[in-house]
């Protein structure tokens, strides 16, 4: 039967755009404007969803964007939630959570099963046998879960914006469009958010049976849609708010970074239900739910109804039924006096049955609907009178007990709220600076006290802003407390649910306290009330209000759990957006691509790994390369190197003190390894420094260290007030290393400078021109052959390349890559600052302590690193080789070092060495290995031992000759 | 030797079918195929990173660039001209960026009289990639990369912003181009490519995209 009302004033439908959809397999038609759940009742269809526990029937709670009992899933769209979700032409809707369809849903036993599954259940079984939770782990995973999702969905693009305003308005109720009037009247450029489709939150549903609030909409909405410094924006949800008064706004399409001078919150309050048994069967619903199904969907919510109550708003909802055409068998008020209101005075007028001192203890179901309603008088201590009880047959229950406010903004912005006792619920008690409320979230209640607490706060906000703007009157909150102190009612048979999301009952709660979980943020977590997909919204306050009364205490002494964002779920696709991940190419990129380079991240730029040959392996390429630099030439593309210049009378002494060495001593000309700590004396970089005037030096620092590098020099200088400048260059200068016995042949054949052992000795570093660039050359040894590491300015790299390959063609030049310097820096016994080392690592246990010198007044670091000298080290890296007969799978890189059965290190670096024709590494080892012979075991993935032996480091060439050559 | 220098972005140029042109060693697009009026009615993305740049910092910075004739911004985070279109932007207090513009010798100037440094002044190595964006839709693309408001610097503006543009550190000023609104964004070369990629694909969902540097410096129009 169709429960569509005829047209009604102000209804968000279109009734001239019809809609056909399905909902499992049954054919339904709504309108343009209708939201999925008002289609489906309108069609009469009640019965909406499954709740996610026991698979009890559910429908319409709030139509508030919190009916997590009614989530459908569209295609590839899953847990839509059916009270906003709009309405489309051919829809394929299913309810999430059921097993057959949401009429005959298998789950249902689980309702029978409910005295067994308390809350907590699976904390205290399914442990053992253990060999049985992988079994328990995939049944529940079935079971529970919402929605299905659909892997080959297509990617949606969700690019993020930024924007900004003088005042962001967030609620677009009659309080919201009031502060943003205000405040644009004053001048201020105003956004205005509302999560609806429309304006005017309960001016659109709150009538009271009367015309009244309509007009008073039409003439709010006039004026904002008219002023020029006012932007509205419905279907858009203030999803968060951050340091800095950025707001997270959410629609349908993207995310909205917005940064506001000033934020109004006026977002309005939550209804509350009432806890009562029964009080999730279909039918039951907030009287706000009910209200918005009439004026915004024309949906008639039931034939009759019983209202209970606990404030004016219950009296005004019975006069929105009444006035379209819905019997009203009584109004149940908790209250035991008249609230001496209007429109408790209209529903006496019109006849209808009041119960003061009354509640709902149950509701009766008829099938799968609410059939009746059992009222019974309260006693004196607030509990209902079951012997006294009175049964009222209706086909549906509102709920109109009292709110909660929608704070959430208010929280994250640093508000502190406490709870207002006359009001019934928390307030604002401080607001940062620039952040206002307005009406419901502050405590007022009155409509025309709403508007004028509207107007007040955009005032405010435009004044904090430097608007001209008139002070205006604080607006007393409410004086009669529109929330019920406890609306909630125990019941033997319980299923009196406080928490809808995940089927908790008042018991639960009870339980959980007993068990010691006592305060909210414990209850929560051990009952996860308020962790479901609401999130607490309307099961918090109530949560409370039951801690509180278990405990023997108050509300505003429990508190509230912590507000975080966001404060709706967000799609994920919101939260992607566009991939904004940066990475960074060195100015030869292009000549990598075209040698056939295949690439690999170091940190965020890309480099070559090795580049690939026809017919050749990975190993194979990466051997040959380094045969290359052993036998020939190879050149190696650094400008991944950071690399710094410092200048000015304090130069060398602020070297002195960043570095662990002695660099005041050092000629112009020469370079020289450098090592930095920090304050724990944990080794964080290394590099070269180059001299390259009495107050000019050039420096290099690892791959990934240079930012923090520059950071942390120009944060000390500014601490030391040192007479040097520091210039981050690493952009600047793009970076090779030609390396290998023949690396001076190509090199002579391009640049007039001297590369004679005598002119340029190893260590070196000159200024000249190659090729006619400029360039800085320094005399490196880091693959321990002949190297000539040439800095030149990033656009002319590509020059430089070109020249030195051509110039190298006829010496068999052949670039290499990372894995190939790896090997030659391996074989040499060079460390990788963050792969030979940890976040732990001190010079002394990666045996570089030569580059320490203690004897200087001071560096970063040497503090700590004199008290770690007066102490054993637990740990020492050290060279390692396997038998040269090691066949078969081998160590990795972070294998663990094991002797006598226990661990006793870890491996840091491995690799096969065609120069020394067996596997070498290094290793962390433990004192005693040393001490002992300095054999030992790696452990591989499978369990496998493979015996290594302590080797003395350089591998190849221990006496460096070959990087000197001719030095 | 006349060594040739190389754009950052000239890999990503080079895939737009462009017609070459050189500027001051430099080779660039005079033009790009396709509807470049298009392009710039919506948002144009331009390299101009042939434009010769210099920087100088140091305590002693501000005087000494005025003893060479130069008029540098009063404040940090400010910018004036150069002649010949070029830009001097004060970083900080005793910061300097200088770029000329096509016809200008600043720069040039500027680091051959201060050489490996002097007391109180030191060199700074300006290898930036120079990228403008220009059209009318130019701030729907900002908003999509940066959070700084755009819209606050007219076209008068002479505001220097140091600020991260999707995730990279940025020095953007407002320059308009005939009449149409633009921006001015320079970064480290390494990140250009990565810069321009973004852009080039958030001005393509707006019916915009990269055009020729010879559509706004004229001299890159002679082909080479």
């Amino acid at each position: 039967m169709s429960a569509r009302l005829p047209l009604v004033a102000g209804e968000w439908i279109d009734r001239s755009k019809k809609f056909g959809f399905d909902f499992e397999s049954e054919r339904f038609q709504g309108f343009a404007g209708d939201t999925v759940s008002s289609a489906l009742l309108a069609a009469g269809v009640r019965v909406l969803g499954r709740s996610f526990k026991y698979h009890r029937a559910r429908s319409v709670l709030s139509m508030a964007n919190h009916d997590v009992n009614a989530m459908f899933q569209d295609g590839a769209r899953l847990n839509l939630r059916g009270d906003v979700e709009p309405l489309r032409d051919r829809m394929v809707l299913a309810a999430v959570n059921t097993f057959g369809g949401v009429r005959r849903d298998r789950a249902r036993i689980f309702d029978k099963l409910s005295a067994v599954l308390p809350v907590g259940f699976y904390y205290k079984a399914f442990h053992t046998p253990k060999a049985w939770f992988p079994f328990w782990e995939r049944m529940f995973r079935r079971v529970t879960g919402l929605g299905e999702l659909d892997f080959s969905t297509p990617h949606i693009r969700t690019p993020k914006r930024y924007d900004f305003c003088d005042v962001l308005v967030v609620g677009a109720g009659p309080s919201g469009l009031c502060a943003s009037l205000a405040a644009a009247d004053a001048g201020a450029k105003v956004v205005l958010v509302d999560e609806n489709a429309r304006i005017g939150g309960s001016l659109t549903y709150q009538r009271g049976g009367s015309d009244d609030p309509a007009a008073q909409l039409r003439n709010l909405a006039s004026g904002i849609s008219a002023h020029p410094n006012i932007s509205v924006r419905t279907g858009t949800l203030a999803a968060g708010c951050y340091a800095d008064n950025w707001v997270a706004l959410v629609d349908a399409e993207r995310m909205t970074k917005i940064r506001a001078r000033a934020i109004i919150v006026a977002s309005g309050v939550c209804e509350q239900p009432a806890v009562f048994h029964n009080n999730d069967v279909p039918g039951v619903m907030l009287a706000s739910a009910a209200q918005r199904l009439i004026y915004r969907y024309a949906v008639r919510p039931m034939q009759s109804a019983v209202v209970l109550t606990g404030n004016q708003d219950g009296y005004a909802a019975a006069l929105d039924l009444i006035a379209n055409g819905i019997r009203v068998e009584a109004v149940v008020d908790l209250r035991r006096t008249d609230g001496g209101s209007a429109e408790e005075a209209r529903v006496t007028e019109a006849g209808i049955r009041t119960l003061r001192g009354h509640c709902i203890y149950e509701a009766r179901a008829s099938g799968s609907m609410v059939g009746a309603a059992v009222i019974c008088p309260l006693l004196t201590g607030g509990e209902a009178d079951a012997s006294r009880s009175e049964t009222v047959r209706c086909d549906g229950v509102l709920m109109s007990v009292g709110y909660a406010p929608a704070a959430a903004l208010l929280h994250q912005a640093g508000a502190a709220m406490r709870f207002d006792v006359q009001v019934g619920q928390f307030v604002p008690a401080s607001l940062p600076g620039g952040v206002f409320a307005a009406g419901r979230v502050n405590g007022v209640y009155a409509l025309e006290d709403r508007q004028r607490d509207g107007s007040r706060a955009g005032l405010e906000a435009a004044k904090y802003l430097g608007f001209p703007a008139s002070a205006a009157p604080v607006v007393v909150r409410a004086a009669v407390a529109p929330s019920h102190p406890y609306p909630i009612f125990d019941h033997p048979q319980a299923k009196n649910f406080v928490d809808f999301d995940e089927d908790l009952q008042l018991k639960d709660l009870a339980n959980a306290v007993q068990e010691g979980f006592d305060n909210i943020e414990l209850l929560k977590r051990y009952a996860t009330i308020g962790m479901g997909p609401s999130q607490g919204k309307h099961s918090n306050m109530n949560a409370i209000r039951v801690l509180a009364k278990l405990l023997g205490t108050t509300p505003g002494e429990v508190g509230t759990t912590t507000s975080r964002p966001f404060f709706h779920p967000v799609p994920m696709s919101h939260l992607a957006g566009r991939g904004l991940v940066p990475y960074r190419l060195t100015p030869l990129h292009s000549r990598h691509e075209r040698a056939g380079a295949v690439f690999m991240q170091a940190g965020i730029w890309l480099r070559p790994e090795f580049y690939m040959t026809r017919g050749k392996t990975r190993l194979e390429a990466v051997r040959e390369e380094a045969a290359a630099v052993r036998t020939g030439v190879g050149i190696i593309d650094v400008g991944t190197l950071g690399k710094m210049e410092i200048s000015g009378p304090d130069a060398a002494t602020f070297l002195e003190r960043i570095y662990t060495g002695r660099f005041a001593n050092m000629k112009v000309g020469m370079t020289r390894y450098a090592l930095m700590l920090d304050d724990a004396g944990v080794i964080i970089d290394d590099g070269v420094v180059a001299r390259l005037g009495e107050q000019r030096f050039y420096f290099t620092t690892t791959t990934t260290g240079s930012a923090n590098v520059y950071r942390e020099m120009t944060r000390l200088n500014t601490m030391w007030g040192m007479e040097v400048g520091i210039v981050n260059v690493t952009g600047a200068y793009a970076a090779v290393n030609l390396a290998g016995p023949r690396a001076r042949d190509p090199l002579a054949g391009v640049t007039n400078l001297d590369l004679s052992a005598e002119a340029f000795p190893y260590l070196g570093v000159r200024e000249a021109e190659i090729a006619g660039v400029p360039a800085r050359l320094l005399r490196a040894g880091f693959v321990g052959e002949l190297g000539y590491e040439i800095h030149v300015p990033a656009d002319r790299a590509c020059a430089l390349w070109d020249a030195l390959m051509e110039a190298g063609g006829v010496h068999g030049i052949r670039p290499f890559g990372v894995e190939a310097q790896r090997l030659l820096r391996l074989e040499k016994g060079h460390i990788i600052i963050g792969q030979d080392t940890d976040g732990l690592t001190t010079p002394l246990e990666a045996a570089v302590d030569w580059a320490v010198k203690m004897d200087k007044p001071y560096f970063v670091g040497q503090r700590s690193l004199k008290i770690v000298q007066r102490k054993n080290p637990k740990a020492k890296l050290v060279g390692f080789t396997l038998d040269s007969a090691t066949e078969g799978k081998v160590p990795r890189e972070c294998h663990l070092v094991i002797r006598d059965g226990k661990i006793a290190g870890r491996v840091t670096s491995i690799a096969w060495s065609p120069a020394m024709e067996k596997y070498v590494g290094l290793a962390f080892v433990s004192p005693e290995i040393i001490a002992n012979g300095g054999g030992f075991f790696i452990r591989m993935d499978g369990g496998q031992m493979v015996p290594a032996r302590i080797a003395k480091t350089p591998f190849y060439d221990p006496a460096g000759d070959r990087q000197k050559l001719g030095a | 030797m006349n060594v040739k220098r190389t754009s950052p972005l000239h890999d990503q140029v080079a895939t737009l079918n462009p017609r070459w042109g050189r500027v001051r060693g430099m080779r660039m697009a005079a033009a790009l195929a396709g509807d470049e009026t298009v392009a710039r009615e919506s948002v144009a993305v331009v390299d101009l990173s042939c434009l010769d740049k210099a920087g100088v910092k140091g305590p002693e910075a501000a005087p000494w660039l005025e003893g060479l004739g130069i008029v540098v911004p009063a404040q940090a985070n400010a910018w004036t001209g150069l002649p010949g279109s070029g830009v001097i932007a004060r970083l900080g207090r005793g910061e300097f960026f200088l770029e000329d513009g096509a016809a200008g010798d600043t720069a040039g100037r500027v680091r051959d009289a201060l050489g490996a440094g002097i007391a109180g002044v030191y060199p700074v190595t300006r290898q930036d990639a120079g990228i403008a964006l220009v059209g009318r839709r130019v701030n729907e693309l900002l908003v999509q990369t940066c959070n700084v408001n755009f819209q606050e610097l007219d076209s008068e503006s002479r505001t220097v912003v140091m600020t991260m543009m999707a995730g990279v550190a940025v020095l953007v000023i407002r320059q308009d181009h005939q009449n149409l609104p633009g921006f001015r964004i320079w970064c480290d070369p390494t990140y250009a490519p990565y810069l321009w990629e973004t852009l080039t694909g958030i001005a393509a969902e707006l019916d915009g995209g990269p055009i020729g540097t010879g559509r706004l410096l004229s001299q890159a129009a002679k082909l080479e």
